[in-house]
């Protein structure tokens, strides 16, 4: 590192954590602009206002979205909200590395399905159909406790230690699950079937809670909607209980909070059973909702996105994190095959337009970066329209303005062949080294990237929205870990090792 | 040390161009083509057909073909009836059954969606059952037996079951090719564990000494598997549906020196398993031998390639749904309840398949059979039924 | 007792084992000088199978090769051990240093970031269908017995090659300046840097050394079990990370050890048991060393300075 400029993101010297402490109204005083005022403002809405704002939209969305595929986005939302609160209670208050709470989410959605189908364990068993009233709370529960049993080792084991016996223990569970349809004790009894084995659970009865019986998709969302606030309301109660400030100590230091007298080990079981217990409740009405349930609901990607929730979010804050699961939810509803392309490449587009206008300063740069744009594409598609003709001859997928812009200044080749995925390779060394960059040199790297991108675009992500959203996640958490690590409403903390 | 990053980016980018440089060779996937709608209209409903196949993942060589064939029977048929219908594609990533589901509700909450081609695989009928309480869903290559108990009033298929199956492949195992001692593996889906149930039971009553034993389609490693036949096995059924699995371990048996004879069923029937000598079964005739079907071929193959035997039932399927959907249409509105009423009433009097397509009650097609073919220097040979 | 059976499982398990062992290597380097789990490993073990495939079929693929046997897998072996060591050192530029003084929370969550960027990035790129290095066609079915146990060349080059990289580490690590700084980094990082090595450089070798090891894996993986996909890592690298932890996190011998004894595991339950059952056998084999000795075989017990 030596003889290169101290980079903004990692403070040189490093101050102390007592000083940082000391410091923080000035933090809080030193945002300035735009930005920064809206922040502090948002801050001081009270939560109740929250709660009663979100509740207002959220009733009155399923008026607004058509009952078919839009209202996908109101029960995804909710769910994943649930989810991500769950999580938050381990992760954002205990300061516990969990990577194996999506398979709470599976043990809530199994239990919930094994009782109330037409499943057949054996031959001669089949079909229990227990209603939801009894089911939900043993779902809940038997997530609870398995919550509990796992959470045991964090008396013992703690940070990395824990977060491998957790993935384990998650990996395990998929392993049952998608294995378990000839269960037998070391082969003396008869094959039972557990689980359904990779084929899953289907035909799950639908949640019969006395008079309350969701058949419709608006009716579970609404249920959804419902158990989130219940789940909000408590949780908000929690936090400000002596148990949740128990819990952030043990967050900050576990040694202190120990030496203090406060019982660390029930603390982090408690937030390990609580957390279980919230995902094992949203399993529970995912089974019923989604009539089966099957291993592929519980993989690693369903665990990533909800950690993307949390961490995007800001761990900790639960506005921050139902934030999170309505962004990231919305996002992965959008990028999907049933958008069409046009749309996507619209907002495509227009988020990178934003993102110029926003964060280059000043003006004359921006019309560098603009004005440099425009001639490079230009000049690019002419020689590469000298060189083959073939190369321009191809189709944009936005139509409108839009695409007659990107028509104009981006290389579009009827038969691209291999070239956009050296395109894709080339983008990701490109925007890391932006990274690296600053000054005229980044200045300079901007337009190249900006058609890289928009080729890329066109040629290959568009395509493929399932994965192109994957690949944002992955690079979201990332970004997100390098500059803003406490997420958008998190409050930045100094870990005390 | 910006120069060192400097050559690592190169360096990197050196060795991806290597990468894609080489598996540009063996590009298979496409991108899925536009669908052709051609003008000229006659009576014509603003409806669409549901496609579920797996055009990606493990099995998307079926998906593929099943996917190009679709397209194919739809532009076939609004040419021929200048009509204007549509077609949703659904990837239902096979053996992902979350992801089926994710089609199947998709597909529900569409309006426009009155009729179903697919699911491919069977565990995804049963995914596919409670959103498709309403509507005709014919699946081109679903046989697991049970799916067609009466229990899914709206679910067809164009293909025989897996009943037929596993018994002509177990009599023609156990006749023909005299094995006495025959190891069945099932790969864990619903469709290969009755399927592997049904071929032990007869290859048993037959007099065969049968062993079980089962993987996963997650699974890679094979060697120890191989290991475990023994060297007295004659035969190994293998009703998976992930082709690229049994080529890797019917490589591994070879390289243990086991030579007993592959036997696969349909979901082998796909050029990623090309083991020489090896016998599999086939829900459908190779089409090239129907008659008729010369200029339907070349016509396809200009436009697609080369094609094996997912694609031609998938043609057939997409042709009961769009001709319920047209009968629907001139007899007032197509809807999802008047389209699966004309579904039952389908009497196709000839297909590419060298059948017709009539259902019975459960929605099984009726005179469903099975024929096995032996590969032989890279070539499929019929040998059951033999003319 | 059928002594021939029992002995084949065991070179399929040492085979196997070889290739966790290597990945492990990976993850066990990292974490002794980090202190970071690095969950992206498995996937740049993955983009290594890409790479050697790459090279494969760059010049002719397995069933016509341009080239003869030899030259043509050091090449794939090279090249994918460069490709994925800069991988490696690129990962931990970008998405790990700017992290090194952050909560212990934010390199896990960058690399789980990474790990899913690299497997979708590698769906995007090359097609979800499964690719066939097609070993037996390139290498040939034969081998040796011993007794009436058959040894395939294959086994011969995957468990051979694989020995000679795990000697040529330990040199490196126990005779070479580098691998002394190694040590002293892993030892004490600040300590390190005040007697004047540069723990940045150490880091960077580290990382491009074990993730050179992760695409010799790749190689091997392709050649002995043929089939590769852009998901393979996420098993493979769940795997080599529990046999890291078996050994002792942070111990290199552990790796070794740990990487052979889930092999092994693997392929006894599936010779003797019911191959479905292998991968909780041995995530049950790891839960319970992690309850009852969670410094694992080889790990010495850590004494936490506060």
């Amino acid at each position: 590192m030596a003889g290169e400029r101290p980079h903004p993101d990692v403070p040189t010297p490093r101050i102390g954590a007592d000083e940082w402490v000391s410091r923080e109204q000035e933090h809080r005083e030193g945002r300035g602009g735009l930005t920064g005022r809206a922040l502090s403002l948002i801050e001081r809405i009270p939560p109740a206002t929250w709660l009663v704002v979100f509740i207002a939209i959220a009733a009155v969305l399923p008026l607004l979205m058509n009952t078919g595929d839009l209202n996908r986005y109101g029960l995804n939302v909710a769910l994943f909200a649930l989810l991500a609160l769950g999580l938050n209670v381990v992760v954002g208050w205990a300061g516990l590395l969990d990577l194996g709470y999506v398979a709470f989410f599976g043990i809530g959605a199994y239990t919930y399905a094994l009782l109330s189908s037409s499943h057949c364990f054996t031959e001669t068993t089949c079909g229990v159909h227990w209603p939801g009233w009894a089911t939900i709370p043993i779902a809940i529960a038997t997530a609870a406790l398995v919550g509990f049993l796992v959470g045991l080792p964090s008396r013992r084991l703690s940070g990395d230690y824990l977060a491998i016996v957790t993935l384990f223990f998650a990996q395990l569970f998929l392993t049952v699950a998608a294995q378990g349809d000839r269960v037998s004790a070391l082969g003396l009894t008869s094959g039972v079937n557990l689980t359904g084995g990779p084929n899953g659970v289907p035909d799950v009865d639908p949640i019969r809670i006395f008079l309350i019986r969701p058949t419709t998709v608006e009716a579970y969302y609404y249920f959804t909607v419902v158990a989130l606030v219940i789940v909000a309301t408590a949780l908000w109660l929690l936090i400000r209980s002596r148990t949740g400030r128990a819990w952030t100590s043990l967050r900050e230091d576990a040694l202190a909070a120990e030496l203090m007298g406060m019982p660390v080990n029930s603390l982090k079981l408690l937030a390990f059973s609580i957390g279980a217990a919230i995902a094992g409740l949203a399993g529970a009405i995912l089974a019923a909702e989604q009539t089966g349930v099957f291993p592929g609901n519980f993989n690693l990607a369903i665990l990533i996105t909800i950690y993307a929730m949390v961490i995007l979010g800001g761990a900790g804050s639960m506005a921050g994190v139902v934030l999170g699961a309505i962004v990231i939810t919305v996002v992965f509803e959008v990028l999907s095959p049933t958008t069409s392309p046009e749309k996507l490449s619209l907002l495509f587009y227009g988020v990178i337009l934003v993102a110029l206008l926003v964060k280059i300063r000043p003006w004359w740069r921006l019309a560098f970066v603009l004005g440099g744009t425009v001639v490079l594409g230009y000049a690019v598609r002419v020689i590469a329209h000298a060189v083959s003709a073939s190369s321009t001859e191809g189709e944009v997928v936005s139509g409108g303005f839009v695409g007659d812009v990107v028509e104009l200044l981006v290389v579009t080749p009827a038969q691209p062949g291999n070239w956009p995925k050296y395109a894709y390779i080339a983008l990701i060394v490109a925007l890391l080294a932006l990274t690296r960059l600053d000054g005229w040199r980044r200045t300079l790297l901007i337009p190249p990237t900006l058609l890289l991108a928009a080729f890329v675009w066109e040629t290959l992500l568009v395509q493929q929205p399932t994965v192109t959203r994957f690949i944002l996640f992955g690079a979201l958490l990332v970004a997100m870990m390098t500059a803003r690590p406490q997420g958008l409403l998190g409050k930045l903390r100094v870990e005390i090792v | 040390m910006r120069k060192g990053l400097i050559a690592a980016g190169i360096a990197v980018l050196v060795a991806a161009a290597f990468v894609t440089a080489g598996l540009a060779k063996t590009e298979v996937l496409a991108a899925p083509a536009k669908t052709e709608v051609l003008a000229a209209p006659a009576k014509t409903c603003d409806v669409s057909v549901g496609l579920a196949v797996p055009a990606t993942g493990p099995a998307a060589s079926i998906g593929q073909e099943q996917l190009h064939w679709a397209e194919f029977s739809l532009a076939a048929f609004n040419a021929a009836h200048k009509t204007k219908y549509k077609m949703v594609v659904g990837d239902t990533q096979l053996p992902n059954v979350a992801a089926a589901i994710g089609v199947a509700r998709q597909f529900a909450s569409n309006k426009k969606i009155v009729g179903v081609v697919g699911p491919a695989g069977s565990q995804e009928v049963q995914a596919f059952g409670p959103s498709m309480r309403s509507t005709a869903y014919v699946s081109m290559s679903a046989t697991r037996d049970d799916l067609t108990n009466g229990q899914r009033p709206t679910f067809f298929r164009v293909v025989g079951s897996d009943d037929t199956q596993g018994a002509v492949d177990a009599r023609y195992a156990i006749r023909t090719l005299k094995a006495d001692k025959v190891v069945v593996i099932n790969d864990g889906s619903s469709y290969s564990v009755g399927l592997a149930a049904r071929f032990a039971n007869v290859a048993h009553i037959l007099g065969a000494s049968v062993d079980l034993d089962e993987i996963t389609q997650q699974e890679t490693d094979f060697s120890a598997l191989a290991t475990k036949i023994e060297s007295d096995v004659d035969l190994v059924f293998l009703p998976w549906q992930l082709a690229t699995q049994a080529q890797t371990f019917a490589q591994q048996m070879k390289a243990k020196g086991k030579n007993a004879i592959i036997f696969g069923s349909d979901g082998l029937f796909t050029s990623d398993f090309a083991i020489e000598g090896a016998y599999v079964s086939a829900f459908a005739r190779d089409i090239h031998g129907v008659k008729g079907t010369a200029a339907l071929i070349k016509a396809y193959e200009k436009k697609y390639g080369k094609f094996g035997t997912f694609g031609p039932p998938t043609y057939v399927a997409m042709q009961v749904v769009l001709d319920a959907i047209d009968r629907a249409c001139q007899a007032g509105a197509a809807t999802r309840k008047s389209v699966l009423a004309q579904v039952k009433k389908t009497n196709l009097k000839k297909t590419i398949l060298g059948q017709g397509i009539r259902f019975d009650a459960n929605g099984d097609v009726e005179g469903g059979v099975f024929f096995i073919y032996r590969i032989a220097s890279g070539k499929y040979q019929l040998v059951f039924p033999t003319k | 007792m059928d002594w021939t059976k029992f002995f084949s499982v065991l070179i399929d398990g040492i085979q196997l084992g070889s290739v966790y062992a290597l990945i492990a290597l990976g993850y066990t380097m990292v974490y002794g000088i980090l202190k970071l789990l690095n969950f992206a490993h498995g996937d740049i073990y993955m983009i290594g199978a890409f790479i050697g495939f790459g090279v494969l079929t760059f010049f002719g693929g397995p069933l016509s090769p341009d080239l003869p046997l030899a030259p043509l897998l050091i090449l794939m072996f090279a090249i994918a051990m460069i490709g994925s060591g800069f991988l490696g050192v690129a990962v931990e530029r970008f998405a790990y240093r700017p992290l090194r003084n952050a909560p212990r929370i934010a390199p896990l969550i960058s690399a789980l970031g990474v790990a899913f960027f690299l497997e979708n990035s590698a769906l995007l790129l090359f097609g979800s269908q499964y690719r066939q290095y097609n070993g037996f066609e390139l290498i040939g079915t034969g081998g040796f017995y011993i007794g009436s146990v058959k040894i395939t060349w294959i086994t011969v080059l995957v468990v051979s090659s694989a020995a000679s990289l795990m000697v040529a580490l330990i040199l490196l690590v126990s005779r070479t300046k580098l691998g002394k700084a190694m040590r002293a980094t892993s030892f004490d990082q600040e300590a390190a840097a005040m007697m004047g090595i540069d723990v940045d450089r150490v880091i960077v070798a580290t990382f491009f050394i074990g993730s050179a090891l992760a695409g010799a894996a790749g190689v091997m993986a392709g050649l002995a079990y043929s089939s590769i996909f852009h998901f393979m890592g996420f098993t493979a690298g769940l795997k080599g990370f529990a046999a890291a932890v078996v050994g002792g996190i942070g111990s290199i011998p552990g790796a070794m050890a740990g990487g052979l004894l889930i092999g092994l595991a693997e392929s006894f339950t599936t010779g003797y048991m019911n191959g479905t059952w292998k991968d909780a056998v041995t995530f049950s084999i790891l839960v319970l060393i992690m309850l009852f000795r969670p410094t694992g075989l080889f790990g010495k017990p850590e004494i936490k300075k506060v």
